[in-house]
């Protein structure tokens, strides 16, 4: 067993007892920085996987800008009500439930499927950082840009509630 | 390659994981982080198919995803904001101002 | 020229003009385009007319006016057709329809709806005239639904009375059922014969090859269009409650013109009548029968109107007699006879009626000799005309029909005879009965109403003079020989001949004697009478009630329809069946949506576990299936 299959596994239960915590913790901090720590070990795994350019922007990305901004509000927010004191809603067996039996169904799919290994004599293309960039922005680059719309239209879009809210209030 | 069944494993425990927090935990900013837990769920479920039909378009896919979720906070962090402005809570019970 | 088309679009041109500007530019314009265009049209009949006795006695001008429809290779045209027949019946429509719009200016003075009345009135005389001109049967059918129109919108024309406007209604109706007939009759000779010629029919009728249908089968159903409009049992009982409208209209369209249609289109298609005995002998049967019925209810109804009316319905009983005899042009004869005197009689009523501000009740008149005297003297040679009393237009015409009624080689018989004799007393009993009472007795008017007795205007009076001459000096045209060329005459049976003259004296006697008796039981009041009512109670509720026909269709068709409308289609179909089915689809929708919207929460988190188990089933499905 190489060191790359230990760290691998290791990264694995890593980002599951992340998810874990994530569900049984109480404070939204401890949830934060539980999925921190999930996205930080699905990077590991990823950059173990040799996808490098997923494993970078994984981080940069998630744990940089979104769970940050999550943490600054979470900070930011001081409210006290029941739902920091009490951890789950009136719908926790219904919804355990509801999971289980979702799991049941796709487990039952998934047990039937076999991930084999790439066919021989595929070339695996390589994800280390600049080929991919370079094969990306050559094949995908229209997605790529068409997303910068979808983006203008969130920053539209945040701006507007803000306004909004700001009229409400008076 | 016995490992990409196990990512693929880990990817549906998260994802399930994550569903069901945002059925089940109270606090609305947990719920939203449940959520991106599901896509994290997600974007290992298609770095796994990337790298099993050995071509670009999972990855591709990802980018994409980490778009949408940059956008998504970018929205929902406001809305949880004005939410817990005018309710003065994060309760996500307290929410029913659509009850039919 | 297409002088046809002239004369039947005159009134047409009147009606537009009355209906659509009438009201705006004033009485003045209506009396004079309502007046004016009948009184063209007559002119412009009269031009025909001379034109039709230069071309010869059995000729016919035929004129097409528009081709109305084509069916592959067959044509439905729009032509107008004018022989000596139709020539006595437009010229008594037109003639006499002029001088009641003349008599109308006067009498309809400042009714509110003066524009409309004119309207309705040339309206009236447009489909008439499509009527008698023209030459398919279609076309025929046109006018005579249009007849029906105009004198439904006439009967009902003051329809704030809801007693008129149901009259109005029940006329229409009843005619309906008669146009069931008439139209089945139609179909019937379009099917065999594949025209609707009524010269072309009859000729098929006439020539060597008989056309392969029942002739007596479509003569009664033309019969049975005919008994509809011209108020022979059993759908008589339309006529006296037309009464309901103005009265200029009771003597134009319910006694001189449109009433007498269905005697034309038997006169007309006579050449399938010809060849039917039995049809005729239902015709002669009915006529008769109506004729004697309708008489006797004469005799005790206490309305001017009505007895006028009931007196209608039983000359026309009358005209059928003769048709059903054979003797066609003997019928239209009494058509052209009773067109004046009947014209008159109403028109004079009308007069008496606008004097006393309304009153209809004979039993509260009396004593207006002195007070209208034109009114009166006109009426009672109208009256001495319908009764029969020589040498007055009505006993010429009246003495054939019972003549051909004995002895007629088509059917005569002595019965005939006898009913319709019997019948021509009544007549003159009644009609000097009601001279007596609504002229000569002691006044039984109320004072204020005494009061106001007045003279009509000379409008009224001057056609009721011209009518009267008319009704005494018509019976010297000999119409039944003019009109031989295109009528046939049955030839009465050789054995008989000697009676004629005897008969004549018969029918003199009768109107004497009917004169007689009226003198004898009215000429001191209601006192007589009223004593020979009490003695025969029973009889007289009978009549008086005229045989209680309108309370047994009531109660043999009214009612039922009424109560399978009522409950089959109104309460089981409609309100159960269609409206509860919408009903109870809405209330199911409400109940489910109530129950449906306690899932709404407003929660949150149970909408996501609702997805999901949504999302569940989905894969439980897709598994199943992949």
């Amino acid at each position: 067993m190489s060191i790359d299959t230990v760290l691998l596994y290791f990264f694995v239960v890593a980002a599951l007892a992340g998810g874990v915590l994530m569900l049984v913790a109480q404070h939204p901090m401890r949830v934060a920085l539980a999925l921190i720590a999930v996205m930080l070990s699905l990077a590991g795994v990823y950059a173990m996987l040799g996808v490098h350019a997923v494993a970078v922007f994984q981080v940069l990305i998630y744990v940089g800008a979104v769970m940050v901004f999550m943490v600054y509000v979470i900070m930011l927010l001081d409210v006290r009500d029941p739902s920091f004191v009490v951890r789950y809603g009136r719908l926790l067996l219904p919804g355990v439930a509801l999971g289980t039996l979702l799991a049941t169904v796709l487990g039952l799919g998934m047990a039937q499927m076999r991930v084999t290994p790439a066919a021989a004599g595929v070339e695996t293309p390589s994800y280390l950082v600049r080929p991919f960039s370079q094969e990306f922005l050559q094949q995908y680059w229209l997605h790529f840009e068409l997303t910068s719309v979808l983006l203008v239209a969130a920053v539209v879009a945040a701006i507007a509630v803000i306004k909004s809210g700001r009229r409400q209030d008076g | 390659m016995a490992d990409l069944q196990v990512l693929l494993w880990l990817s549906f425990v998260l994802f399930g994981i994550g569903l069901v927090g945002v059925m089940v935990r109270r606090n609305a900013l947990v719920m939203l982080m449940c959520m991106e837990l599901m896509l994290n769920a997600v974007i290992l479920a298609l770095v796994v198919f990337s790298l099993r039909t050995a071509t670009l378009s999972g990855t591709v896919l990802v980018f994409l995803i980490f778009v949408v979720a940059a956008a998504e906070i970018a929205i929902a962090i406001p809305i949880v904001l004005m939410l817990s402005r005018q309710k003065r809570s994060l309760d996500v019970e307290g929410y029913d101002s659509l009850k039919g | 020229m297409n002088l046809l088309t002239v004369i039947v679009l005159l009134p047409l041109a009147g009606f537009v003009l009355n209906g659509l500007l009438g009201r705006r530019l004033g009485p003045t314009f209506v009396s004079v385009v309502g007046c004016g265009l009948p009184i063209l049209a007559f002119l412009a009949t009269l031009e025909a007319f001379s034109t039709l006795q230069l071309t010869g006695p059995d000729a016919a001008l035929i004129e097409h006016a528009y081709q109305w429809a084509a069916v592959g290779d067959r044509t439905f045209d729009v032509a107008f057709y004018f022989d000596r027949l139709s020539a006595v019946m437009t010229l008594i429509v037109t003639g006499v329809g002029s001088l009641i719009h003349v008599y109308s200016t006067g009498y309809m003075k400042g009714d509110a709806s003066y524009a409309r009345y004119f309207a309705y009135l040339n309206l009236f005389l447009f489909f008439m005239l499509t009527l008698v001109l023209g030459r398919s049967l279609l076309v025929c059918f046109v006018g005579w639904e249009g007849v029906g129109l105009a004198s439904y919108l006439l009967i009902g024309f003051w329809f704030e009375d809801p007693a008129k406007a149901a009259a109005g209604k029940k006329a229409f109706i009843t005619n309906r059922i008669g146009d069931a007939g008439f139209l089945l009759g139609l179909f019937l000779l379009y099917h065999v014969l594949g025209t609707l010629n009524m010269d072309e029919i009859n000729a098929a009728f006439g020539g060597p090859v008989a056309p392969a249908v029942s002739a007596s089968l479509v003569g009664v159903l033309l019969f049975i269009g005919a008994t509809g409009k011209s108020a022979q049992i059993p759908l008589h009982v339309w006529l006296p409650d037309a009464m309901a409208g103005p009265t200029p209209v009771s003597a134009l369209i319910h006694a001189a013109t449109m009433v007498t249609a269905g005697v034309y289109l038997v006169a007309r298609m006579h050449g399938i009548y010809e060849h039917a005995p039995l049809a005729s002998q239902v015709v002669a049967v009915i006529g008769v029968m109506t004729a004697f019925f309708a008489a006797t209810i004469a005799l005790v109804q206490t309305d001017i109107k009505k007895v006028l009316a009931y007196s209608t319905v039983s000359q026309l009983g009358l005209m059928f007699v003769a048709l059903g005899v054979g003797a066609y042009g003997v019928a239209v004869f009494h058509v052209y006879t009773h067109a004046f005197f009947k014209a008159c009689l109403f028109l004079g009523a009308g007069s008496v009626i606008h004097a006393l501000g309304g009153e209809q009740d004979i039993r509260k008149m009396g004593g207006l000799a002195r007070r209208i005297p034109v009114t009166f003297v006109t009426f009672a040679i109208a009256t001495a005309a319908i009764a029969g009393i020589p040498p007055l237009a009505g006993f010429f015409s009246k003495d054939e029909i019972l003549w051909f009624a004995f002895a007629s080689g088509y059917g005569g018989s002595t019965l005939l005879w006898v009913v319709g004799s019997a019948t021509a007393l009544m007549t003159s009993f009644y009609m000097f009965r009601l001279l007596w009472l609504t002229f000569l007795t002691p006044s039984r008017m109320t004072h204020e109403v005494e009061h106001h007795v007045h003279e009509s205007p000379w409008s009224m009076t001057g056609v009721l003079v011209v009518l009267a001459f008319l009704s005494a000096v018509g019976g010297f045209v000999h119409v039944p020989e003019f009109l031989e060329p295109v009528l046939p005459l049955a030839t009465a049976r050789e054995s008989l001949e000697h009676y004629e003259h005897t008969l004549v004296y018969v029918a003199v006697a009768v109107a004497v004697a009917g004169f007689l008796a009226a003198t004898w039981l009215y000429r001191g009041g209601l006192a007589k009478g009223d004593a020979l009512a009490a003695r025969f109670p029973r009889l007289h509720r009978v009549l008086g009630g005229k045989y209680f026909i309108d309370e047994l269709y009531d109660a043999v068709l009214g009612r039922p329809l009424h109560w399978v409308s009522d409950r089959v289609f109104l309460r089981a179909g409609d309100r159960f069946v269609i409206d509860g089915t919408l009903h109870g689809l809405a209330a199911t929708t409400r109940r489910v949506a109530g129950r449906l919207g306690s899932i709404e929460t407003g929660q949150l988190q149970w909408y996501v576990a609702m997805a999901v188990l949504g999302i569940v089933g989905c894969l439980a499905w897709v598994w199943r299936h992949v």
